[in-house]
């Protein structure tokens, strides 16, 4: 998921500096104090996910949780995962510094726009209904950004598809595990603490 | 329909790097230059990945094939800085500076240095002076070096639990600074109203 410096054109690292700044703007201006810490918890449960790898296999794999993250957070995605990609960049040295506004669009994006497309599916007041629709968030998501990364190729010289075929193959088991994840994850939160969601819907209006 | 589960599980199975960083390292003996790149995971660069040699101002000096263990080998002509990079596609770029400081003293701007068999037949006849001691001393002592540096550089990559531990205190540093801002902004409004 992360694209690493150097693999990358010029314009569009720019054009991901520009793209994220401006989510990160919205994000910003859509949270409140009250989301505050959820937001750091979220950022913080993204940047371990990506150091646990779980064996797959002959290889291993690892969460991405950019879909849970977006149906919890919604705009807020943003900001939460700059800082998480950021600490990952310095303390792991998944991606980089010049990649960081690509990566943090390619990853945030698909979080928002899953929170836009599964909100309402995921507080339906059927249970198993809810679960899908966490299912397909957290899919979904992962489908989304392995797209806009391999666009994100694409639009450097890679032909796009090659490498989108090469990344949404590989991603594949990661969406099937990720779908699980989010759907119980949806599952849980809705019986312990229905507010991480539900007050999440009511931030468009604010 | 089992045979086309069977491949994709094969394509999954191999294209699996993409979820992991590219590592590698170069290691010098000599006058040979040798390297390997590798994933996170442990897979190694695919045969034939091209990995090419360059000088500072961009100029190609060479270009070689990784074997079928991730592994490349030439030879330096110069003692200038190495500039090595391979793309292994999908986002995956490995590159790193060789710097002249760890290739042998006895390349000049122009190379000249006898091969190793020479320098062979020279240690059992008789006499080793100046740059071809130099030169054998170099080699051995790079030899027996070189798995403490692969281990170093392995080592360094590695991301530890005390990383991961740091960066969520981090996270929630910043969150609680966060909250603090927001917390006087408004204890000041309400003094204000």
């Amino acid at each position: 998921m992360h694209i690493v410096d150097g693999a990358l054109a010029a314009p569009v690292l720019a054009a991901g500096v520009v793209l994220s700044v401006v989510g990160v703007a919205i994000g910003l201006k859509k949270l409140d104090y009250d989301h505050l810490p959820q937001v750091g918890v979220l950022s913080a449960a993204f940047f371990v996910a990506s150091y646990i790898h779980l064996p797959l296999g002959f290889s291993s794999v690892h969460l991405i949780l950019n879909g849970l993250i977006g149906l919890a957070l919604g705009w807020a995605a943003f900001p939460a995962l700059l800082v998480a990609l950021l600490l990952q960049a310095v303390f792991f040295g998944f991606g980089g510094f010049v990649v960081l506004g690509v990566n943090t669009f390619n990853i945030a994006l698909p979080a928002v726009l899953m929170y836009y497309v599964c909100h309402r599916g995921i507080s339906a007041p059927n249970t198993n209904l809810a679960a899908i629709w966490g299912a397909i968030g957290g899919a979904g998501a992962i489908l989304l950004t392995t797209l806009l990364v391999a666009g994100s190729l694409a639009l450097s010289g890679e032909a796009f598809v090659l490498a989108a075929q090469a990344t949404v193959l590989a991603h594949i088991p990661i969406m099937i595990l990720e779908g699980f994840v989010t759907g119980a994850a949806v599952l849980l939160i809705r019986q312990v603490k229905p507010e991480l969601l539900r007050i999440s819907e009511d931030w468009d209006d604010t | 329909m089992i045979r086309n589960l069977c491949l994709l599980f094969l394509v999954f199975v191999s294209s699996q790097s993409v979820a992991h960083n590219v590592l590698g390292g170069v290691y010098t003996i000599g006058v040979d230059v040798e390297g390997e790149i590798g994933f996170s995971n442990g897979e190694m660069a695919p045969l034939g990945s091209k990995v090419m040699v360059r000088d500072l101002q961009g100029q190609e000096i060479v270009l070689v094939e990784t074997d079928e263990e991730g592994f490349f080998t030439f030879e330096a002509t110069k003692r200038i800085d190495h500039h090595i990079y391979a793309n292994l596609g999908a986002g995956h770029v490995f590159e790193t500076v060789l710097n002249a400081e760890d290739l042998s003293d006895t390349l000049g701007e122009i190379m000249a240095v006898e091969s190793a068999d020479a320098l062979e037949t020279n240690l059992r006849g008789q006499m080793l002076v100046g740059n071809d001691l130099q030169a054998l001393i170099e080699k051995a002592v790079a030899k027996q070096i070189k798995p403490l540096r692969k281990e170093l550089n392995a080592y360094k990559e590695k991301a530890s639990f005390r990383d991961a531990l740091g960066g969520i205190g981090y996270i929630f540093g910043l969150c609680g600074i966060g909250i603090w801002l927001t917390q006087r902004n408004q204890s000041t409004k309400n003094k204000a109203s």
